[in-house]
């Protein structure tokens, strides 16, 4: 087998058995079988459902459960490595041809990989370390009528709620701004949103 | 807050005795500054200048704070408002001095008072950078920008004294919660132009 586009590292041994054995497939047998993996792909964490779409499609074809989740498991290799190298469809393509399986299926699920690749990019950007990432900001804001050191004041103020997620624990912050710092506040995150589109 | 008692115009009379009138004015600020809890000591330290006893510099000090924060308290702009606090035989010179100091105080005096008001946390300053995070174990190559925001938060002042603390929390935004917070602070802005033009 020659250099892999996907991954460096050596290929398990029964993937090529499990290749064959994706081969005997029928063209709808494949084509079904891709969309539940997509599927799953694009939301990872409906486990659950792929496991239960699995088990119905070994049902459906009479393919017993067990040697079906290898060869899923060997299927899943190329995508998942696909992703974290940004290989092109005709790369995953060149892939499964190297693995050993048929052309027609491999430029199937290339296909299917070029129409699914930009939802997974950003599901696995989505993923990338995110230090104190700002999940919410609630507000409200509102006069001061009176103090015990001033009985009419009539004053703004703005409250600021945020809710950062430290490692996997949600923390509040409550803030409290004056007016202007409410406007100069606005106007650093509008710079910021200037930087960040002009990267984009 | 404080409110003025009868003994404290008596009390008051004693400045009578200062130096001067910088004194005076001098005295005026710290009894206003300072908090209840701190007026012992300023008396202790008042007394000598003004040749009292220390309890009666006690019964000074705190006449004297009472009756900053009074005027304080209910915004009076007007020398006629307060020198009718004044009862009929206070000493006509030390009251028209006292009224003066007061009125020359009165605007830093408020925003002092409603600078130590209670609140949430303050915002004090605020920093960002943006990055461009190049790699990660998910994505070997990639280019995203992102943005970090550094909040210097300062504690309740009341709550600290004279040492407040002040905490720095930086946090990530993503594009997309950057534009959502943009969105949120838009909305405020406009609320905030209709309050402020009805």
């Amino acid at each position: 087998m020659g250099l892999l586009n996907f991954t460096r590292d050596p290929v398990p041994e029964a993937v090529s058995g499990d290749m064959h054995n994706l081969n005997q497939l029928s063209a709808q047998q494949f084509s079904e079988l891709t969309e539940v993996l997509f599927r799953f792909l694009t939301e990872p964490k409906e486990v659950e459902r792929f496991l239960a779409q699995l088990s119905d499609f070994a049902t459906m074809n009479k393919i017993s459960l067990g040697p079906l989740k290898n060869i899923v498991k060997s299927i899943l290799l190329v995508p998942n490595g696909a992703l974290k190298r940004n290989l092109s469809s005709e790369q995953v393509r060149a892939d499964f041809i190297a693995l050993g399986l048929s052309e027609e299926k491999a430029s199937y699920f290339a296909e299917q990989w070029k129409v699914n690749s930009p939802t997974l990019t950003r599901l696995a950007v989505g993923q990338t370390l995110m230090i104190n990432q700002l999940v919410d900001m609630e507000w409200k804001f509102g006069v001061t009528a009176g103090s015990s050191e001033l009985e009419k004041v009539g004053s703004i103020f703005l409250q600021l709620k945020l809710v950062v997620k430290k490692g996997s624990q949600l923390e509040n912050v409550y803030v409290e701004l004056t007016l202007p710092q409410f406007y100069s506040f606005l106007h650093e995150m509008e710079r910021v949103k200037t930087s960040l589109e002009s990267f984009s | 807050m404080a409110a003025l008692r009868d003994g404290d115009f008596a009390a008051l009379q004693m400045l009578l005795k200062a130096p001067s009138k910088d004194a005076v004015r001098q005295l005026c600020q710290e009894c206003f500054s300072s908090p209840p809890a701190a007026l012992g000591p300023l008396a202790q330290r008042a007394g000598p200048g003004l040749a009292v006893s220390a309890e009666e510099a006690e019964q000074l000090v705190s006449a004297l704070h009472n009756l900053t924060r009074h005027v304080v308290y209910r915004g009076f702009t007007g020398a006629e408002d307060i020198l009718c606090l004044f009862p009929e035989n206070f000493h006509q010179n030390l009251k028209n001095l006292l009224t003066k100091i007061i009125l020359e105080n009165i605007s830093a005096w408020r925003n002092e008072a409603q600078a130590s008001q209670i609140s949430l946390p303050r915002l004090v300053d605020m920093d960002w950078r943006v990055d461009i995070k190049t790699s990660s174990d998910s994505i070997v190559r990639m280019a995203v920008p992102t943005c970090l925001l550094q909040l210097k938060i300062q504690e309740d002042a009341a709550l600290c004294g004279n040492n407040p603390v002040v905490s720095a929390l930086t946090v990530e935004l993503s594009k997309e919660t950057l534009d959502t917070m943009l969105e949120g602070l838009g909305r405020i802005r406009d609320q905030l132009s209709a309050v402020a033009n009805k």
